[in-house]
């Protein structure tokens, strides 16, 4: 009591730091935001997606300085206030600044012109998808201690094995299935090399990176290619609206109209968070995971947890893999995972090893991503490689600032001998 | 446990062995009679029956983008096949998978004794110097790049090739922007919506120069016809737009086809190798846009997408390529810079296919006539632009 006391009374050291940095912050967005501005210019934010007219709202018009001001206000406030009172959460202060950072932003980019905010968020969710299930995969693999980097290959291995095998049978769902399949198969190959036969983890999962590029760009440039109405021509999983649900302003286009990959995703993090924290099988995982030989001594087959937890990482990888081509763009053409799973990974390691956090954070990447492309359509004078490279600062400050230190589990990446 | 990392270690060079399949040349062996052109026949390379008077080799390096890529690597290798056909030449092709491999694969082709040497691309153009300063006697012919390629303050021999003109090199140069004039010009006549929208894989001159020709056609329809089309995803003057920044991801190209959808562009020109046929997925799922194609018809390379295909911008490299080896095998080779226009043929747009039938009368004959004032020089891309 009486230190808490004390420390609401004397601002420590770190709390004026905060503060001045939120001041410095405040100045910065006036001095980079407002010279650009003119009196009664206005930025346009388009609320609705052409396809989902049911209610339709009108589109957002604010005006540009004003709004400017008031953001740069709230920072300031917050600020000073931190200074003099404190404020609790860090979490709290961070998202409020970086909200008003990010909207401040988005204003002075949009300045005499328009920009489809709905649009943008909607395609944030989508173009957080396969980061979302790489990460996923990672969490559930590394909560039984097992570190999967090959995911990248997993995935783009599942990416030509569903396009063939769905070109090839005419139906979308088979592919599905043989995406996932073969996910599975190279989880369970990485985790019987490296939980039988103690392989180091990093070298084997390298080695799946390298082994999936080199055959499916073989196999594309052989076949695929030459062959592409046969082998290489899917078609993709249709656009589902949920009856209802995607009636509702703003949040039904971006939830609630998209296609099975997405909405997989979404139930695969709920499910996962439930099975983790809520069951018997999800505190075995996080046993074996944190303290292998205490669970063992208990009864528990460690081997057997780390085998399926694995192979159920790797067919939520495979699902990611069938996105690239399933859900996306209905043909494979080689590397086309273009990294998603290293940053899935990344994901995975800031949204602190839990499935929630690492949804949440493959959607930042994705909000980050499709900002960018937003910012370059609106000629932003900022050059696009600076701008490419948005998705991950933001996310390396976010997440950092909002998460603190990741801690993973405390056996991550040791074989277990028993 | 050792016995287990033997596996493992097999595993690891079966792996490699794979990845090290696709850089091995490929051999278009000098045929009979005319071979198909398609898909080589890479592993029994039939010995050639009549091997006295020496026969030409052409060698292609492709860059990091491989011979598969529906651009110019693909189009550049079209050419030698061709040759390989029309003059019973030999032609192989080295793939390189990362800068490192330029150099290596040039050399490869020197010490092999080939007659010409192919390079394409931007990427290889400090390797191709370097190899044809050293070798003066080594005919070469590089795609898409020119010599000298020096600037003021450049370091020589790192950030770019040469200053001096290069004898044995021919730089095969393409005035694509013409071309994409008359796309621009086209989208600007066919949008509905008002806005055409254009995007880049990497912000580098033979990327941005059909961006450039496309803005310049729909700002000339405008003077000519007093409207007022936007082109979203490029401004010559400030040189910014929209890139993906790479030229792998399809998913990139469908996201930047679906976010120009949002802003209410509904015809989208994507200069960005196959990263654009993600695109064209994306536009044949909705039918809420149209694709123009680039550097080959896509009408015969990406049939699936014919249906949302408004046209193409021809870069004929294949010709390039091919005239340069005609050239050599007929002792006309001469290095310096060659320049394709649409005086000569070597770019243009393609067809309208599926859309003959959409594209007035009025808005064809517009598109013959600016060819012709493009042909004598009374239009400029320059000049529409104010520059």
């Amino acid at each position: 009591m009486a230190a808490e006391n004390l420390s609401t009374k004397i601002p420590s050291r770190k709390r004026i730091a905060t503060g001045i940095a939120l001041l410095v912050i405040g100045l910065l967005m006036s001095v980079f935001f407002l010279p650009g501005t003119e009196t009664g210019q206005t930025a346009t934010f388009g609320l609705n997606l052409s396809s989902s007219a049911a209610i339709l709202l009108p589109d957002m018009t604010l005006p540009v300085q004003t709004s400017l001001y008031v953001l740069v206000l709230i920072v300031v406030f917050m600020g000073a206030y931190h200074m003099a009172r404190g404020i609790r959460s860090p979490g709290a202060l961070f998202g409020v600044v970086a909200f008003c950072f990010v909207a401040a932003f988005l204003i002075w980019a949009t300045r005499g012109r328009s920009l489809s905010l709905i649009g943008m968020l909607t395609s944030s969710l989508v173009r957080a998808t396969p980061i979302a299930l790489a990460a996923l995969c990672g969490v559930i693999s590394e909560r039984a201690a097992v570190v999967n980097i090959g995911i990248e290959g997993i995935m783009l291995i599942a990416a030509e094995a569903s396009v063939v095998t769905a070109s090839l049978s005419d139906s979308l769902y088979i592919g599905l299935m043989v995406g996932i399949l073969s996910g599975a198969l190279i989880a369970a190959l990485h985790a019987w090399l490296v939980i039988r036969f103690k392989v180091d983890q990093i070298v084997s999962g390298v080695a799946i990176n390298i082994f999936a590029t080199g055959t499916t760009s073989f196999l594309s440039s052989k076949y695929l290619q030459h062959q592409s109405d046969l082998l290489n021509n899917s078609g993709t999983f249709p656009i589902i609206s949920i009856p209802l649900l995607s009636k509702i302003p703003i949040i039904g286009p971006i939830f609630f109209e998209n296609n099975l990959i997405v909405y997989l995703m979404m139930i695969i993090v709920i499910v996962m968070h439930i099975v983790l924290y809520y069951t018997p099988w999800g505190l075995r995982t996080r046993a074996v995971g944190e303290h292998p030989k205490a669970a063992d001594t208990l009864g528990i087959n460690v081997y057997l947890m780390r085998y399926v937890n694995v192979i159920v990482g790797g067919m939520i990888a495979g699902l990611g893999g069938a996105y690239f081509t399933l859900g996306s763009v209905g043909r494979f053409d080689e590397v086309m995972t273009a990294g998603k799973g290293f940053i899935g990974l990344a994901a995975m390691i800031f949204g602190n090893w839990n499935p929630l956090g690492a949804f949440t954070s493959s959607l930042i990447f994705g909000f980050a991503d499709s900002l960018q492309v937003k910012m370059q359509i609106l000629k932003v004078p900022i050059p696009s490689s600076i701008l490419g490279m948005a998705p991950y600062i933001v996310t390396m400050i976010v997440l950092t600032g909002l998460v603190g230190q990741a801690i993973p589990p405390a056996a991550d990446g040791q074989p277990y001998e028993k | 446990m050792k016995k287990l990392y033997f596996v493992f270690a097999i595993v690891l060079i079966a792996s490699m062995a794979l990845a090290a399949c696709q850089p091995k040349p490929v051999e278009q062996p000098a045929p009979a009679e005319p071979a198909a052109t398609e898909a080589p026949a890479a592993t029994e390379a039939p010995a050639p029956t009549e091997p006295p008077a020496p026969v030409i080799k052409v060698g292609q390096v492709t860059d990091m983008g491989g011979i598969d890529d529906k651009s110019f690597n693909a189009s550049a290798w079209k050419g030698v096949q061709d040759a390989v056909t029309e003059f019973g030449i030999e032609g192989k092709y080295l793939e390189s998978q990362q800068q490192s491999d330029y150099a290596k694969n040039i050399q490869q082709y020197l010490d092999e004794g080939t007659d010409l040497i192919v390079t394409v691309g931007f990427l290889l153009g400090v390797d191709t110097a370097k190899t044809a300063l050293a070798n003066p006697d080594q005919k070469m012919a590089i795609v898409d790049y020119t010599f000298p390629d020096c600037w003021p303050g450049a370091e020589v021999g790192v950030q770019c090739g040469t200053d001096q003109e290069l004898p044995n090199v021919r730089g095969l140069a393409f005035q694509t922007d013409q071309a994409s004039f008359l796309a621009g010009y086209l989208a600007a006549g066919m949008t509905k919506s008002g806005k055409v929208a254009t995007y880049g894989g990497l912000p580098i001159p033979t990327v941005t120069i059909f961006m450039k020709g496309f803005e310049a056609g729909v700002k000339y329809y405008n003077q000519q016809k007093g409207t007022n089309v936007e082109v979203l995803g490029w401004n010559t003057a400030t040189g910014e737009g929209s890139f993906t920044n790479n030229f792998e991801s399809l998913d990139d190209g469908r996201a930047q086809a679906e976010s120009f959808v949002q802003e209410g562009a509904d015809i989208i020109l994507p200069v960005a190798g196959p990263v654009g046929l993600g695109s064209a997925a994306y536009c044949k799922e909705t039918g809420s846009c149209l694709i123009i194609g680039v550097d080959a018809d896509w009408y015969d390379t990406a049939p699936e997408y014919k249906d949302i295909l408004l046209t193409s911008v021809l870069k004929k490299i294949d010709v390039a390529v091919f005239d340069t080896i005609k050239d050599v095998v007929e002792g006309n080779f001469t290095g310096g810079t060659v320049v394709y226009t649409i005086a000569d043929g070597g770019v243009d747009i393609a067809p309208f296919h599926e859309f003959d039938d959409d594209v007035s009368a009025e808005l064809k004959a517009e598109l013959e006539a600016i060819k012709a004032a493009l042909i004598d020089g009374s239009l400029t891309v320059d000049g529409v632009l104010g520059q």
